[in-house]
């Protein structure tokens, strides 16, 4: 059983080892177990790129405006962590084994009690220059440093990260991308351009729609554009192939009809979000999404997904309102919109025929019986436990015990 | 297997109608040393602790720790069928659900026989050290409750200051204020009319007349009774019952403001 349980953790191991570095926090000591350490040891996953030199700092965290933890390597930029972390750590209790790769008497192994697992990732550090360069009323061409200075500076971590040269270009660099400049004498002079702001937000969604997994995809971009699933007699088949013919900008639109029973969504090019289901003599039901959103619905769902992510994890809401408004007057989401609208009108008209089912009324008549049925219970054992309490018990609850002591305080509980 | 006799119910009824009126519902934890219960109050500033020893029984059987969860109001309704003079057995199986109770007539031909249902109750048990009271008094509990009952009619609370010679309680209310001194004495005849003082140094602490008049209930289970105070400890009240068995009450003092 041992052996069993240490291979998972030991696999782990190698992976970090083999694709990233994995490092502890600090050196504290191993199998602490009597009084557990005021900071014990957490899991990172730190970039492989990142040098020795790269310091975990607190700066203020752009969206939220409180302090937190980046690391800063002087060589390849600026990384966040995201936490990983189990649901409801106290019901699925977990703890790390790291083990190195193989096993052997002399190696040593570390176990680390919190189940999380903080993960370093890269992060653009035009998001925490936003804040300063974004202030409210006229704007004006400032230097760098006046710019900097305007960001709040807990610890004075971000100071002492400026009086590194590498990552001090890099800040500049990112600061060029979204600011007009001016050159003044020697030095250059920013302010900060909301279309430029905009554009270079709107290429990050669009990146983000190219390389996020088909999971992700599915889950934050597709599920918003899922129509209701209709059972439709074999009969009525035609009209529905004729009505997806119909809907906005669909031309395109193909029902994989296979011969096999099973289209997964993935195989359909187009149609992805429908699931159609026929079998070869297409006698028996056919279930079929009520409508099927088109690719360009989607790319654009997937657009507006992305950007409004972006904006709610880095931005701060006052700048990225400004930006929406930018973003929905410079792109075209009217076959969304439209699609959308429909999509509303659909769900509601499902609900309602739900509703008039005899089915769900009976649950919700079934609901309220048990509460009734709950507070009847909890009413007759609140009377049994008052008619069985004596005289005496009922005339000791209203004395007066103020100033006087619990008797838990005077003893001990026994275990 | 619990089973136990007892020679005469009286005590046993005397001691449950004491407890009934503090605690609601307990538990009488048997193993083979005797039967025990130590149960609080609602508010947790009181707690009442029995033991009663095998050697109180004949015979005494308990082959596995037990404990009965007992609703005392329904035990004294059951144990209202039982005259004082009858026999009484209790039993219960190792992981009972009811608790069987028996009483045998000594004079007629008459056993009546009751089962009274268990619950389970979630108790926290404390545990209570030995305790080196600064002030113990023994006086006859007729006298204690006497003094309680009285002065209740004065306040609601009771000052008991223990000096070398002399144990004072006194009362001070809307109405007026009352006191009743007790000297230590010696009675040669009748010794459980003693009073007698042990003293390491005077004490003087405030405790709630209803509760006291509560535990007075007991008072005729024993002919005298102990009472032991030391500050920032409960007040133990103690009546002695036969065979080296107690009951035992304790109080949290008042402490701060007189009301």
């Amino acid at each position: 059983m041992a052996r069993t349980r240490s291979t998972k953790p030991a696999a782990t191991g190698k992976t970090a080892s083999t694709d990233k570095t994995a490092t502890t926090t600090s050196a504290s000591s191993l199998y602490t177990l009597p009084d557990p350490p005021t900071n014990p040891p957490k899991l990172f996953i730190l970039p492989k790129s990142a040098t020795p030199e790269a310091r975990i700092i607190t700066l203020q965290n752009p969206r939220y405006s409180k302090p937190t933890r980046y690391l800063v390597c002087p060589s390849t930029g600026f990384y966040e962590f995201t936490k990983v972390t189990t649901p409801s750590p106290s019901a699925n209790p977990r703890s790390w084994l790291l083990t190195p790769p193989t096993l052997s008497p002399e190696s040593s192994s570390t176990t680390i009690q919190s189940p999380d697992l903080f993960l370093a990732t890269p992060f653009d550090p035009l998001f925490l220059l936003l804040p300063a360069l974004s202030t409210p009323g006229q704007r004006m061409f400032l230097s760098p440093d006046d710019h900097l200075d305007a960001l709040p500076n807990p610890d004075r971590h971000l100071s002492e990260i400026l009086t590194w040269e590498p990552t001090r270009k890099l800040i500049e660099q990112r600061m060029a991308v979204i600011c007009d400049t001016v050159e003044a004498g020697d030095e250059t002079m920013y302010r900060l351009n909301e279309q430029k702001l905009l554009s270079e937000i709107t290429s990050k969604a669009k990146k983000m729609a190219e390389f996020l997994s088909q999971s992700m995809d599915e889950k934050f971009v597709r599920k918003a554009l899922e129509a209701p699933v209709m059972g439709i007699k074999s009969a009525q088949a035609p009209p529905t192939e004729e009505s997806k013919e119909g809907t906005p900008a669909s031309g395109t639109t193909a029902t994989t009809d296979s011969q096999s029973t099973l289209v997964s969504s993935k195989d359909s090019q187009l149609s992805t979000a429908s699931t159609a289901i026929t079998t070869p003599d297409s006698e028996v039901e056919i279930i079929s999404s009520a409508i099927v959103a088109s690719p360009q619905v989607i790319s654009l769902q997937r657009l507006r997904v992305y950007f409004n992510f972006i904006c709610s994890s880095y931005i701060s809401p006052s700048i990225s309102s400004t930006l929406k408004t930018l973003f929905s007057s410079a792109n075209d989401f009217k076959p969304l919109d439209e699609y959308l609208d429909q999509l509303t009108k659909l769900k509601q008209e499902a609900a309602a025929s739900r509703s008039n089912d005899f089915a769900g009324k009976r649950t919700r008549d079934e609901e309220d019986d048990e509460k009734a049925e709950k507070k009847r219970k909890m009413e007759a054992e609140e009377k049994v436990k008052k008619a069985n309490q004596s005289r005496g018990v009922k005339k000791l609850a209203k004395v007066n015990t103020t100033g006087m002591k619990k008797m838990s305080e005077f003893f001990k509980k026994k275990v | 297997m619990l089973e136990a006799k007892l020679p005469e119910a009286a005590e046993f009824k005397k001691v449950i109608d004491a407890i009934k009126d503090l605690v609601q519902d307990c538990n009488f934890d048997c193993n083979d040393s005797g039967v025990a219960l130590q149960a609080m109050d609602n508010s947790h500033v009181a707690l009442v602790a029995m033991l009663l020893k095998a050697d109180s029984f004949d015979p005494f059987r308990c082959d596995r720790n037990i404990a009965l969860g007992v609703n005392l109001t329904s035990l004294t309704k059951v144990l209202r069928a039982a005259q004082n003079d009858d026999v009484l057995t209790i039993r219960a199986e190792d992981a009972p659900d009811v608790l069987n109770l028996v009483f045998e007539s000594k004079t007629a031909d008459r056993i009546s026989e009751y089962d009274l249902k268990l619950m389970d109750i979630d108790q926290e048990h404390l545990g209570i050290p030995e305790t080196d009271y600064a002030a113990t008094v023994t006086m006859p509990s007729a006298e204690f409750r006497r003094i309680t009952t009285d002065l209740i009619a004065m306040s609601e609370s009771v000052t008991i200051d223990v000096s070398k010679d002399a144990v004072k309680f006194s009362a001070t209310g809307d109405i007026g204020n009352g006191s009743v001194n007790l000297r230590a004495s010696t009675d040669v005849e009748k010794p459980e009319k003693s009073i007698t003082i042990e003293l390491t140094e005077p004490v003087a602490l405030t405790f709630s007349l209803k509760y006291l008049v509560n535990f007075c209930k007991a008072a005729s289970l024993s002919q005298t009774v102990k009472i032991a105070l030391s500050v920032e400890v409960p007040l133990l009240v103690e009546f002695g019952l036969s065979g080296g068995s107690y009951l035992r009450f304790y109080l949290a003092p008042k402490i701060g403001d007189d009301e």
